[in-house]
């Protein structure tokens, strides 16, 4: 089922201008009006990953209706058009045909998942003479940085294969060298296996065991049998590539069946739906001996230090617009969160998008939409990184985040050698 | 009077026309069997070895790129089609780039001979039955495609087959032997009523012999042979007479 709505609105007047930019500039390009500026999503909004496109959109959803309050770009609102692909490949590619084909949206935003960007991508390639481009896709995986499609895509995120270097080089930093894996069987977890398999090659060492599940798994199915592969590895840490539910399924079963090893999961993951699921009716202490074990990687900072300009920013905003998704879109139940890394990540691709946007001039058109980016050198985002895009560097943002279970919540892991030795 | 039906006849008709259709239904069926088995298994074969081709063909750029997600990804969707139910893709030292395989790769798989790429019959624990066909990637030096095809699904569509073959040779053997039964009647009646007008004429039963002087009538075998009688009769009749007179 596609649903769709036109969301947030507003004007704002000004913004930085580039000179060559405005000469260049055409008039009435695809995804622009008088008063808007058309954004295109596809992402899960049902489905076991529906928090993910649920809390991306939110986290842009504050930003965008932030700069559409006070006036929007060049006195044009930001409007997501938004259709549910339930994180299934052929879904997002229908919702991107009709993204671009009938709804001619200026840009693709903000897309959920390897599995459905990776059949995307060739899309944009066969459209390339529009100079369609998706932008911050949720998604760490190569393809969108890497020929043949990398020059479609532009990504702010660490890749997957930064942040499962970074979990593979402190697990053998604190001597757990034995690194199991745990994954989705698809490109999604095919890409993280590949980075896990990579870094482990770095140190002379191979995945000790793996196992794999179904996208669309529910926390609900068991995991005994993939559990019992990777005890058969006795392996020192495992590495889950997966989401929520499939994940917190794991965790689970491997806790109840005796597997107590350190478990990592990646940024994809969704910490806190997976924290939500393994705490849900248990007991603090009970919660704690399924959680205690687990360490996530994260690509944006903990949404708790407010020490962070840009995170104080998004605590703000969220508090101040506390974004819904469309009614249309709401086919199950769902219980946002206040605060999420997956929302912090929304809100931080809005910001950089803004930006971008801005650097258009008066009349965007998507011609100068990478001229645009390129312009982005060591801006000011927020964090404690700046963001820097050029032509060999498609991806803003590079530093990876790790985080640990404490007091029911994921806080920055401070010491991989007192946590995990 | 007892009108005599022609019991033996009609029944050896009937096993003859049972047996000559049930040899047709039984020799056809099996013929059917090994021919639509044959054609089903050689044609998922050559399909498969399609897709693995395919596969190996799309394979290289993806591999020399290393973007193996790409690759799985590819592996993916060809999974979906009917009867294929795995892929997966080794490379030159054996080591699994990508597969499909959930929960894990099956124990008989991963200790399978990287290096052959013959057409196998594998029995997996737990997942059935399957015909491998594989396809060499970059003349092998890169690896191999392994595409597995369900042998259940095969038999299925045999059975299919078959019991599509089986219902119309059914539906052809009921015909013929209700048309059989009533061709037998057909031929059998005159010959039943000669015999009945026979047997009145020999017990001397005039009127019931009268009543039946129909069969006299018929210009076929029927009717010549109960005139036959009747001449015969009158004969008979006409020498008792003339004994009785001298």
């Amino acid at each position: 089922m596609f649903t769709r709505r036109s969301l947030i609105g507003g004007s704002i007047v000004g913004g930085l201008t580039w000179p060559w930019l405005r000469a260049s500039a055409e008039t009435a390009s695809a995804g622009v009006t008088d008063s808007e500026i058309i954004l295109g999503m596809s992402a899960a909004f049902s489905g076991p990953s529906r928090g993910l496109g649920i809390e991306l959109y939110r986290g842009a959803s504050a930003y965008f209706e932030h700069v559409n309050r006070a006036g929007g770009i060049s006195g044009r609102r930001i409007a997501l058009k938004l259709y549910d692909d339930g994180y299934q490949p052929d879904a997002s590619v229908n919702n991107t045909m009709k993204l671009m084909l009938e709804d001619q949206v200026f840009l693709l935003f903000g897309y959920v998942g390897t599995p459905t960007v990776t059949r995307v991508l060739p899309i944009l390639k066969k459209f390339q003479d529009e100079d369609v481009f998706l932008f911050f896709p949720f998604t760490g995986a190569q393809p969108q940085r890497q020929p043949p499609y990398g020059e479609f895509a532009f990504n702010l995120r660490a890749s997957y294969a930064q942040e499962t270097a970074g979990l593979v080089e402190n697990f053998v930093q604190v001597g757990r060298r034995r690194i199991g894996v745990f994954y989705q069987a698809d490109a999604y977890g095919r890409s993280g296996w590949a980075g896990v398999r990579a870094a482990l090659a770095r140190h002379g060492e191979r995945i000790a065991g793996e196992a794999t599940y179904r996208r669309g798994t529910q926390f609900t199915a068991t995991m005994r049998g993939q559990v019992e592969l990777l005890q058969a590895a006795e392996p020192d840490a495992v590495i889950c590539i997966g989401a929520y539910a499939a994940c917190a399924a794991f965790a689970r079963d491997a806790v109840d069946l005796g597997l107590r090893v350190p478990i990592a999961n990646l940024s994809f993951v969704g910490s806190e739906s997976m924290l939500g699921l393994l705490s849900e009716g248990r007991d603090p202490a009970d919660a704690d001996r399924y959680t205690s074990l687990l360490v996530n990687s994260q690509v944006v900072p903990s949404y708790h230090d407010t020490s962070i300009p840009a995170v104080r920013e998004y605590r703000e905003f969220m508090q101040l617009y506390n974004p819904d998704v469309p009614a249309e879109l709401v086919t199950e139940q769902y219980m946002p969160f206040d605060y999420s890394f997956v929302s912090l990540e929304g809100f931080l691709n809005a910001k950089i998008m803004v930006e971008i946007l801005r650097r258009l001039g008066d009349e965007p058109a998507r011609g100068n939409l990478e001229r645009a980016v390129m312009t982005l050198r060591d801006f000011e985002l927020g964090i404690s990184e700046r963001v820097t895009f050029a032509e060999d560097r498609r991806q803003g943002l590079q530093q990876v985040y790790y985080t640990v279970v404490d007091d029911g919540r994921f806080v920055t892991l401070g010491d991989w050698e007192e946590r995990f030795s | 009077m007892q009108v005599i039906k022609v019991r033996k006849l009609f029944q050896r008709t009937l096993f003859g026309v049972f047996a000559l259709f049930g040899f047709i239904g039984i020799s056809t069926s099996f013929l059917l069997i090994d021919t639509v088995n044959s054609y089903l298994t050689e044609e998922y074969e050559t399909n498969s070895l399609g897709i693995a081709q395919t596969i190996a063909d799309s394979s290289v750029d993806i591999l020399l790129n290393r973007d193996l997600s790409t690759l799985q990804s590819l592996i993916d969707q060809f999974i979906e089609i009917q009867g294929i139910s795995y892929v997966y893709i080794r490379d030159e030292t054996g080591e699994f780039l990508a597969h499909t395989f959930v929960p894990g790769i099956p124990e008989e798989i991963l200790n399978a001979d990287p290096t052959d790429i013959s057409t196998v019959e594998r029995q997996l624990p737990g997942m059935g039955e399957f015909v491998e066909v594989s396809r060499p990637i970059l003349a092998g030096v890169a690896g191999a495609v392994h595409v597995g095809m369900d042998s259940g699904m095969i038999a299925l569509q045999v059975q299919r087959a078959i019991g599509r073959q089986v219902y119309l040779i059914s539906v052809v053997f009921v015909l013929g032997v209700v048309a059989a039964i009533w061709l037998v009647n057909l031929a059998a009646k005159p010959i039943g009523d000669v015999l009945t007008y026979a047997v009145a004429l020999a017990r001397g039963e005039e009127q019931e012999a009268e009543s039946m002087e129909g069969v006299l009538g018929r210009k076929d075998e029927a009717g010549q042979l109960a005139r036959l009688f009747a001449h015969f009769s009158r004969g008979h009749v006409s020498a008792s007479s003339s004994d009785g007179a001298g």
